[in-house]
């Protein structure tokens, strides 16, 4: 079930007065949202309900084992077996083509298997890997079989993150929410500001200049790759991040709090910096459970480089089964080591957009790597960039500059505009809060493109 | 009121005249939704929501954004099938056969310099060869690629292509279109069929005669006006129900090509992108390379899958044209 459609907004005007009206009987709640979340989650393809439910019996039972478990070498074998199990779900359906096609490339064998991948397994199973290990590392109590169900399948978080961490949400399931402390405000600007970004700004650049150049970089001029480029960079943010704020406000409305998944990324003046701001959930997920177990930057220098490497790298195959997305991560990798060499860390004001303005660039050449659907093609698109200026540019229209503006200028806003705006709504009556509401879901309807396209981070 | 209560009131109102704002698109929402139980219950609340919403002027706003914006007939629901010119009958007589003359290359010349004018259009199927045909053919113009999700030629409600493909000669002059339908259109329920006519099941000879006489008005309108026609076929598939319903439309528009052989051509994408067993393959060995050329979903086409298909399409209309790069 896609959040932009019709049939989510039905399936969440029942669901939300449903949660709030059996809040109080917690196993009849817990019943009801783990049925709505297999609902929300089975609409796309109800076979793969079976893999989200095995995955929740192992590893509670695995946590469960490990919590109750002194003895230091069983202790490590259940933690095996827990991540194992995961890795190796996500090594079977989102990695065995990928790897048998490159052995089979190499040998000149034939193993392939023609795996469908599950969409959000990625996500799930890095919070389940959590789960595991901070129990293991004694950070965590296991909680109820139903309370874990839950935490990791509530429909919010399913399919696209952000990647909750256990310590997180399952403490919220302890107790009923309190109906006192819910800030629809905010939820409600999520929402919004979460479709907007969607099915506005991202269909648009991905419909009007990005899928075209990148189809065929050599039949565009230079200018025009130049800002398919800055559009997909705008694309993937407005398309991820938005999809992160409706997750994220829906959570709200019911009663949650997740973390925040973004913050202004394209403000960043160094990379580091950019990845405390980029999907923030996995930034720390790889930090706490590759980066630092790797021995972060506690072993000296050249250790301190491989394991930055190490971690981007991974990092980029989490996101595909793809050899593009491992140079992403590469040149992620290679950027955070070259900043750390050189102690890069901007003062000035003219630093600061230096800054700004290199590791923008910066991320926007990973970004041709994470969109290219092949080197050859990468490589076509970094070619045109500079042997076609002067033609012309019929792709570079006002609407998509505005676009691409909206897209970067959103993120220079101060927080305290916000604040003010979501105080004067928070005054209104509730009928002018829903007309403010409607007129918001008009607008974006109406100016969005025709259809619903999948969000980019669904197929990771 | 509790903020959990005023959540759920601002929600709900704010869908409900979301809802009357927008009556006119829910309409065609629920008119463009495949036959059954949830496009029963769509128009029957539709219905009278859309009354009331023309009768108070609600739609208005929504409609003056659009015409300012260019997309005033977005909400309109066409379901005429109809062609331009009527198909061609049957010759009454055969031809004589023209006598023995020396082998002459009458086929047209295309190069990078005097391309061939291509434009694609079709449902999500008909994007990725498209734009693999701007890629691989240096000898062909790619002047539009049109590709609409889920629409088809079963569906005119969802999106009218007859009304469409009849603008499309004078818009972008092509030599050749190139068609991509049918992976929306494998189902049930027909729209826009004559009045009085009933209409069976996919599969049945009814359903098959509807499909084909739109299949067979589309070539016979373009090759009317002296344009060559590719079909693109459905491509075997991993999802189970495609498996037994896209060979039903294969066989019918390779048997409406058979029929325009002089200006039409069938491209097989099922045995294109089928292993040497006949299986469905999401990798097949490119140039020595096993290559990835369809989307997880086991139905779209990788850019790689696209390739692929581009080059069959460009071997094909090697037989009509002499095509130079």
């Amino acid at each position: 079930m896609l959040f932009p459609t019709v049939t989510f907004a039905v399936f969440f005007s029942v669901v939300l007065p449903l949660s709030w009206a059996l809040m109080r009987r917690q196993r009849v709640w817990r019943a009801f949202i783990i049925a709505a979340s297999y609902v929300f989650y089975g609409w796309w393809d109800w076979r793969f309900v079976f893999l989200l439910v095995a995955s929740t019996v192992v590893n509670h039972v695995l946590a469960v084992a490990l919590y109750r478990t002194r003895p230091v070498a069983a202790r490590k074998t259940l933690l095996a077996l827990a991540v194992g199990f995961d890795l190796g779900i996500l090594a079977y359906f989102k990695y065995t083509d990928f790897f048998l096609s490159s052995f089979d490339n190499v040998a000149g064998t034939s193993w392939l298997t023609n795996v469908t991948l599950p969409v959000g397994v990625s996500f799930y199973t890095f919070m389940a890997i959590s789960y595991v290990v901070d129990t293991y590392r004694g950070q965590l109590v296991p909680a109820s079989f139903a309370r874990f169900a839950v935490f990791q399948a509530f429909f919010p978080h399913l399919v696209a993150g952000p990647i909750v961490r256990a310590s997180e949400l399952l403490p919220q399931l302890e107790e009923p929410r309190d109906p006192r402390r819910v800030d629809t405000s905010r939820a409600f600007f999520l929402i919004v500001s979460g479709l907007f970004l969607k099915v506005v700004i991202a269909n648009h650049l991905a419909t009007h200049i990005v899928d075209d150049v990148f189809a065929a970089p050599d039949r565009h001029s230079s200018l025009e790759v130049l800002v398919a480029i800055y559009g997909y960079a705008v694309q993937i943010f407005a398309d991820f991040c938005g999809y992160t704020n409706i997750a994220i406000g829906v959570a709200l409305l019911l009663g949650f709090e997740f973390p925040q998944n973004f913050e202004s990324p394209y403000t960043a003046v160094t990379l580091q910096d950019f990845w405390r701001r980029w999907h923030m959930t996995l930034s720390r997920w790889l930090r706490d459970y590759l980066y630092i177990p790797l021995g972060g930057s506690r072993k000296g220098r050249l250790a301190t480089y491989r394991n930055l490497m190490l971690t981007m790298l991974l990092g980029g195959l989490w996101h595909g089964a793809a050899w593009t997305f491992v140079v992403w991560g590469g040149i992620h990798g290679v950027g955070l080591c070259v900043e750390r060499a050189l102690g890069w860390r901007p003062h000035t004001r003219r630093q600061l957009w230096l800054g700004r303005l290199l590791t923008f660039h910066v991320v926007c050449l990973g970004w041709i790597f994470f969109r290219a659907s092949s080197f050859g093609n990468a490589r076509d698109v970094i070619v045109r960039l500079f042997d076609a200026w002067g033609q012309p540019s019929p792709l570079v229209t006002t609407s998509v500059v505005l676009a691409i503006a909206v897209g970067i200028g959103v993120q220079y806003v101060r927080p305290g505009v916000l604040v003010g705006l979501l105080g004067g709504f928070g005054r209104m009556p509730v009928v002018a809060q829903a007309a403010c509401v409607a007129v918001a879901l008009v607008l974006i309807d109406t100016l969005g493109p025709t259809g619903v396209a999948p969000f980019i981070y669904f197929r990771f | 009121m509790l903020p959990a209560n005023r959540g759920i009131a601002v929600l709900l109102l704010s869908l409900v005249m979301a809802a009357f704002l927008q009556a006119d698109g829910l309409r065609k929402q629920a008119t463009i939704q495949a036959a059954g139980l949830q496009r029963n219950v769509a128009l029957a609340v539709t219905k009278p929501l859309d009354s009331v919403s023309r009768a108070l002027h609600l739609t208005t706003p929504r409609h003056e954004l659009q015409v300012a914006i260019g997309r005033s007939h977005e909400d309109d629901v066409n379901t005429t099938v109809a062609f331009a010119s009527p198909p061609p009958r049957p010759a009454a007589k055969p031809r004589p056969k023209p006598k023995p003359t020396r082998p002459v290359d009458a086929r047209p010349l295309f190069t990078a310099a005097h391309p061939l004018r291509v434009w694609v259009g079709g449902d999500s199927l008909a994007e990725v060869p498209g734009q693999a045909l701007q890629r691989v053919g240096s000898e062909v113009d790619v002047v539009g690629v049109e590709s609409r999700l889920s629409t088809g030629l079963a569906r005119p409600d969802l999106y009218n292509w007859f009304s469409r493909i009849q603008q499309v000669p004078q818009q972008f002059h092509p030599n050749v279109v190139v068609l991509s339908f049918g992976a929306d259109d494998a189902h049930n329920y027909l729209a826009g069929v004559p009045a009085g006519t009933h209409v069976g099941p996919l599969g049945s000879r009814s359903w098959d005669a509807e499909y084909e006489r739109r299949v067979e008005g589309i070539t016979a309108e373009l090759n009317a006006k002296g344009i060559y026609v590719v079909w693109l076929g459905l491509p075997n598939t991993d999802h189970h129900g495609f498996r037994a319903s896209f060979p039903v439309v294969n066989r019918i528009i390779e048997q409406v090509v058979a029929r325009h052989r002089a200006l039409a051509t069938f491209v097989n994408t099922w045995t294109l992108l089928s292993d040497s067993h006949g299986h469905y393959a999401s990798y097949l060995r490119v140039h020595g390379q096993l290559t990835q050329v369809r989307l997880s979903d086991g139905t779209h086409y990788t850019p790689a899958g696209g390739d692929l298909i581009a080059r069959q399409v460009l071997g094909q209309l090697g037989a009509v044209y002499r095509l130079r790069g």
